[in-house]
């Protein structure tokens, strides 16, 4: 564990300052898990044998639909995100509770994309047929793995600055992408429907 | 220790996908009857699909495919229309299967048999949705199938592998679900997995090429 014991409790990293303890383990070991987590999902994606049928909610068509709006819902809780942090790193004027929006918004959208990857892995798998579903199967892996990173990362003191910026816009453009190839390619094939 | 909040957010996240996979896997067959996707919402919303939807009579019945499920979520239907005549596929995915053959009448509505007494009887609904019957192997089941693009539809491959007549049928959903049948000699067996995108299968070591079916 990445723990020191001594260290000041801080709400968020401020940006840029000295690096005194470069200690390579917090950065090794939340891209360790990283891609443990991405090949693991993958891996089980693949080898794991697709069910095709998972339970649905009453009131949306199919769970494909359901997906694609928790998705949505997920991407808008990630554009939140970038606002707050947006905020956060003062780019932004934001109230003293951008903080607490960046986070909990943070877990609103993780724990909504949950599902959705859950439905996925067991119910479809790790396809490649096609470049959408190709991208989309990759990306979903990643999504999960450079998360994990991201939150593991936060628990570290004294980052370099650019590094939780560059971690958490790697988490946005891959949630964007996996949407793009997903929930807004669904809408436009089947219309926008529950 | 220092910070909780992202560790605990990470073992929420793991907690509710342990939950739901738990969740999938012990409640595979009941989703039917606790919560009918199709059936829920059956007249008053035509999917505004951004297919031309063609009036539901006068018109000639257009070129399409259809998949879906029987109402008990325990096969698979899948319905190609081509030229006002139509090839379903009824799939459990295990040992029950049927082709069935018709022509589509201007209504829209069909009557579909095979050979060894199945009948399927469906109505195209607003041109994006079959629903109807299916009367394979003494029990009659209600199905709604809806209108799909490639891949998802309907494919066949027959050819003989090793000696053995062998004859598969495959359907594959627009989410990527897929089931079929696999017959070597009049024994039906649950097919391997059939890539949709180019229709290639292994079977039995021999490499086949599975083909859109179409009446």
């Amino acid at each position: 564990m990445t723990v020191d014991p001594n260290a000041v409790t801080q709400d968020f990293p401020s940006p840029g300052p000295g690096h005194r303890r470069p200690g390579a383990a917090r950065y090794l070991i939340p891209a360790l898990v990283a891609g443990a987590v991405a090949v693991a999902l993958g891996a089980y994606g693949k080898v794991h044998d697709p069910a095709g049928t998972v339970f649905n909610l009453a009131g949306f068509s199919s769970t494909i639909a359901l997906k694609s709006w928790l998705a949505t819902a997920a991407v808008f809780f990630a554009l939140v995100q970038l606002v707050s942090a947006l905020m956060l790193y003062g780019r932004l004027p934001g109230p003293a509770w951008s903080s607490a929006l960046h986070r909990w918004s943070g877990r609103v959208a993780f724990l909504l994309s949950v599902p959705v990857a859950v439905h996925c892995l067991y119910a479809l798998g790790y396809q490649t047929y096609d470049s959408r579903v190709l991208l989309h199967s990759i990306l979903g892996c990643f999504f999960f793995g450079a998360f994990s990173a991201k939150m593991l990362l936060l628990r570290s003191e004294r980052l370099p600055g650019w590094l939780l910026p560059i971690v958490g816009g790697l988490v946005l453009t891959a949630l964007t992408i996996i949407w793009l190839t997903s929930a807004l390619w669904f809408f436009r094939t089947f219309g926008v429907t529950t | 220790m220092k910070r909780p909040g992202p560790l605990l957010t990470l073992l929420a996240g793991l907690l509710v996908g342990v939950f739901m996979l738990s969740l999938n896997a012990t409640t595979g067959t009941r989703n039917a009857s606790s919560s009918p996707p199709t059936t829920a919402t059956p007249t008053p919303t035509p999917k505004s699909s951004p297919a031309p939807s063609p009036s539901p009579s006068k018109t000639p019945i257009p070129d399409a495919r259809y998949t879906g499920r029987t109402d008990d979520d325990s096969a698979s239907v899948a319905v190609t229309l081509r030229g006002g005549k139509a090839l379903a596929y009824y799939c459990d995915g295990r040992a029950e299967e049927a082709w069935l053959k018709g022509d589509v009448n201007d209504d829209g509505t069909m009557r579909l048999t095979a050979e060894d007494g199945s009948v399927l009887n469906g109505a195209l609904k607003e041109g994006n949705r079959i629903r109807g019957t299916v009367d394979v192997g003494g029990g009659s089941q209600a199905f709604t199938a809806d209108r799909t693009t490639k891949p998802a539809g309907l494919y066949r491959a027959t050819a003989t592998v090793n000696g053995t007549e062998t004859d598969g049928g495959w359907i594959v959903q627009p989410d990527g679900g897929q089931v079929g049948i696999l017959t070597r000699d009049g024994r039906p067996a649950p097919a391997p997995r059939l890539d949709p995108g180019t229709g290639a299968v292994t079977v039995d070591g021999q490499r086949l090429t599975a083909r859109p079916a179409t009446p």
